[in-house]
């Protein structure tokens, strides 16, 4: 076998040259020795220099403590790195294993670029971490951090008293998906006292609010023009459907609608309904509908004079925009749609920057409901 | 980026959603829609735009050309083009939905009715579709056209905004031939628009790393306290191109390389590297900025043009290792046409930052490799120490890859392993391909959104364009005189005339290898 066999790849003959197409086996490559790691990452280089480049823009570690992450997200992250050249740190957790070990291995996820002229590659240092050893993550992520970079900590797992504040201090972005919570109300303490700890300011990258962006500038684009803004005050309803699980992402787009349009809460009711009131304290009925489709299907505004439609397409990946009103043709529109799956998910927030203020705003106008 | 950008935040819900100015609804009516640059570039531009969902629904596209066409068979014409030419798939659901939004208006461009019977088509269209009175007007058509469809497009009312909305122009170049004509070219566009409605359109600042280069420059500290006399040694533009007249040498014989890239181009990248911070990044700001570098370009007067330019054609030799012919024998062009398809200048900035730092410029089409470049070499250390005896140290050179291959570089000087002190330069390397997977998006698509959201940081101002022309006219007129200076041919495939090279050479300088 090829040097570059042992690490993620499977060649289909021994002696093919590094510059040919690569089947990837999303196997965790080559193990070594936890002290050997940055040596062995350097010969792995060294191996390959010229037919491929090692790229870098961010540090992302993924912790879990799921059964099998390993090669799951090892899947994930040679899918990311099709667009997010990162070094990746992933992390498995076994906290219940009676002996306590440390392995480690290292591999590379190569993707052909745009010009196809060469293999970009970006390393994985994969962790299981048994037992008492688990307490050892800061540790692990401090010493094979890529100096200078970024560091991006995706949090696949529920949150535990107490959070390591040493850790936190040295993350940039905190990623994870609240809709796997089970007590949103507790892990989101636990995030903001992280939050708090941390010397510096964690970025609270949520899933749950990424799955959400394509609904929300859907919704948006009905009141870009200043001509339309009166709609805001005329507020009456709006109805959310979304898909069983998903109840916490409608409450989120609420959320947002209600941060950004001054409502505040008005009472909280069974069967999925709820009111909100304006700044002028007039009413507006939200209604929750739970039916079958994407995470959240069809979203209804309801003006005192129109009426403002997102739907899906047919198709599935598309949203269907329309307008309604008193004297107006409904012009529909073909607006994307969002992808849910986890690695577009995750590869939108990591080709984005900047912080999340208005999702920190919007959890906290429905930190009740959540 | 603007005051378009200030006034986006009306919306609320638009908050953390995008950082730049939101697209207005508006109807965009392209002039000369059945041209090639319709075809290749502004209808993909525009399906991609939708289908990326930075459209708002409100957005109208009519072709206005001679030729008689229904609105269907222009539909029709535009998808196929779109298939052919867009960077993305085109996808039957949006272009269903998209392709109603497109429409067809035959007319003469010198027929007022035609015009009449466009502005009574778009008020239809505004209360149809929700268009809101706002009209972007692109000029595609050839510039012998620019003056009849601005005196119609005013004489029909069409030029002023209505009902609260904006009427806009983009005029694609060449904005005149000379000084003389860009001045009148600007005067018949004022007499209709005003600057604050004109969008003068060049490509290269769409592209992203053209805009990057003030990210770079003052974004970054470590650069700006360099960025002057006392530190650069001289700064290369290169902007080079396998390709010969190929379909274009009607156009080419009128033109030749300095006004096809040197005068619009090259000098507004040129202004991108040489200018002072602006004050903010309203579009005016920036553009202020940029006009002070083109004013502050020696003239170079006509009897020093043989000294600081050096033109070239190229006669017939090879690219890529296939015989090519010469310019001369190319379809359409004269046999003893004397058009330039290469040049070479040296300019200097007369201001504080600049002053003794020459910038080279080259230009030129059958070069051996497609590149456009710019790059900032800095002065060498002092000769002492390393480089007191044997040793030559190179210079830091700072290289902006515009295309193909977007990227920077530094090439810096490193010891080699060993018991003995051998210095060698060595490259640090960021490629954009490399890092960012995902392709950006087209520069017209960039710019038609920037037209539509009222952002004209990225179109050229009047004033830079008269002064872009004040620069190159005396060496145009130097070329066409009785004792014009010679034009040196170099084979297909080469790095232009030698001429180019002793131009540098003068100077003790010599081409960065590309």
């Amino acid at each position: 076998m090829s040097a570059f066999a042992e690490r993620s790849f499977a060649f289909a003959q021994d002696d093919i040259p590094l510059n040919m197409p690569i089947t990837e086996s999303y196997s965790l490559g080559q193990e070594v020795e936890i002290g050997q790691i940055e040596r062995e990452l350097k010969k792995l280089w060294t191996d390959g220099e010229g037919a491929m480049t090692r790229a870098s823009l961010v540090n992302l570690a993924v912790y879990s403590e799921e059964p099998g992450s390993l090669p799951q997200n090892t899947k994930l992250i040679s899918q990311l790195t099709e667009n997010s050249a990162c070094r990746a740190i992933v992390i498995a957790a076994d906290r219940k294993a009676k002996q306590n070990h440390v392995a480690a291995w290292i591999s590379a996820h190569c993707h052909v670029n745009r010009a196809g002229s060469k293999q970009v590659c970006s390393e994985q240092i994969s962790f299981l971490l048994e037992g008492a050893c688990a307490d050892l993550l800061p540790n692990i992520v401090f010493s094979h951090l890529d100096s200078d970079l970024p560091f991006y900590l995706w949090w696949q797992s529920e949150l535990r008293d107490p959070m390591g504040t040493q850790l936190w201090a040295w993350v940039d972005r905190l990623i994870y998906d609240s809709q796997t919570w089970r007590n949103f109300g507790e892990q989101l303490r636990l995030i903001e006292s992280a939050q708090n700890e941390a010397r510096q300011r964690v970025v609270l990258c949520d899933l749950n609010w990424t799955r959400l962006d394509k609904i929300r500038a859907a919704v948006a684009q009905f009141f870009d023009h200043p001509a339309s803004h009166h709609h805001f005050s005329e507020m009456k309803s709006v109805t959310v459907c979304f898909a069983p699980g998903f109840k916490s992402t409608a409450i989120l787009l609420i959320g947002w609608l209600a941060a950004q349009l001054n409502w505040r809460t008005d009472q909280q009711s069974m069967n999925g309904s709820c009111r909100f009131l304006d700044s002028n304290k007039r009413k507006i009925d939200i209604e929750l509908r739970e039916q079958s489709g994407p995470p959240v299907g069809e979203v209804v505004l309801n003006s005192e004079t129109a009426q403002f439609v997102v739907k899906p397409a047919e198709c599935g990946d598309l949203l269907e925009v329309s307008r309604h009103g008193a004297n107006e043709a409904a012009l529909p529109q073909m607006l994307p749609a969002q992808n849910n799956d986890v690695v577009a998910l995750m590869s939108q927030e990591l080709l984005r920057g900047g912080p999340h203020r208005v999702y920190v705003r919007a959890v906290n106008s429905v930190r009740g409901l959540l | 980026m603007n005051d378009a950008a200030d006034q986006q935040q009306t919306n609320p819900l638009r908050e953390g959603l995008t950082s730049r100015a939101v697209p207005q609804p508006c109807a965009i009516v392209i002039f000369g829609a059945t041209g090639d640059l319709t075809h290749r570039k502004l209808m993909p531009a525009v399906y991609n735009l939708a289908a990326d969902g930075e459209l708002p629904p409100a957005v109208v596209v009519i072709g206005f050309a001679r030729r008689p066409k229904s609105d269907d068979e222009f539909r029709k014409e535009m998808e196929e083009a779109t298939r052919k030419f867009s960077r993305q798939n085109v996808r039957d659901e949006i272009w269903g939905t998209f392709s109603q939004s497109i429409f067809y208006h035959q007319s003469e461009f010198g027929d007022a009715a035609g015009y009449k019977s466009l502005a009574e088509r778009l008020d239809k269209i505004d209360k149809e579709r929700g268009t809101r009175g706002n009209r972007l007007f692109y000029f595609a058509a050839g510039p012998d056209q620019f003056e009849t469809i601005l005196k119609n497009l005013k004489d029909a009312g069409l030029n002023r905004a209505k009902d609260g909305g904006w009427a806009r122009v983009i005029i694609e170049k060449p904005f005149g031939t000379d000084l003389k004509s860009a001045r009148e070219l600007n005067r018949i566009v004022h007499e209709a628009f005003d600057e604050s409605q004109t969008y003068r359109i060049d490509h290269f600042l769409g592209k992203e790393t053209a805009q990057n280069i003030l990210v770079l420059r003052f974004a970054n500290a470590i650069f700006e306290p360099l960025w002057n006399t006392r530190y650069i040694d001289h700064v290369q533009v290169t902007a080079a191109e396998t390709l010969g007249v190929e379909g274009r040498a009607g156009y080419y014989e009128t033109a030749g390389a300095m006004r096809d890239m040197v005068q619009n181009h090259l000098l507004q990248l040129l202004c991108l590297i040489a200018m002072e911070p602006p004050t903010d990044l309203r579009a005016d700001s920036i553009r202020d900025e940029k006009v002070k570098v083109v004013r502050a370009l020696r003239r170079i007067l006509r009897e020093q043009v043989s000294l600081d330019v050096v033109r070239g054609q190229y006669a017939a030799g090879a690219i890529n290792g296939k015989p090519v012919p010469g310019y001369r024998e190319e379809e359409k062009v004269d046999k003893r046409s004397t058009i330039e398809t290469f040049v070479a200048l040296r300019i200097k900035i007369d201001n504080w930052r600049w002053a003794d730092v020459p910038i080279y410029m080259r230009v030129g089409k059958r070069l051996p490799k497609s590149a456009t470049e710019i790059s900032v070499h800095f002065k060498k250390a002092p000769a002492v120490l390393f480089n007191k005896e044997a040793i030559t140290l190179d210079q830091n050179v700072l290289v902006v890859r515009i295309q193909p291959d977007e990227g920077i570089s530094l090439r810096m000087m490193a010891k080699i392993p060993g018991t003995s002190l051998r210095i060698e330069p060595v490259k640090m390397d960021f490629h954009y391909g490399t890092s960012f997977g995902k392709a950006s998006p087209e520069a017209y698509e960039r710019l038609l959104l920037d037209a539509m959201s009222g952002d004209a940081t990225l179109f050229a101002r009047h004033d830079e364009v008269e002064e872009a022309w004040a620069f190159v006219d005396p060496i145009e007129e130097a070329w066409h005189a009785k004792d014009a200076p010679e034009l040196y041919f170099y084979p297909a495939g080469s790095w232009g005339p030698e001429e180019a090279d002793e131009l540098l050479a003068r100077d003790g300088r010599a081409w960065r290898r590309l």
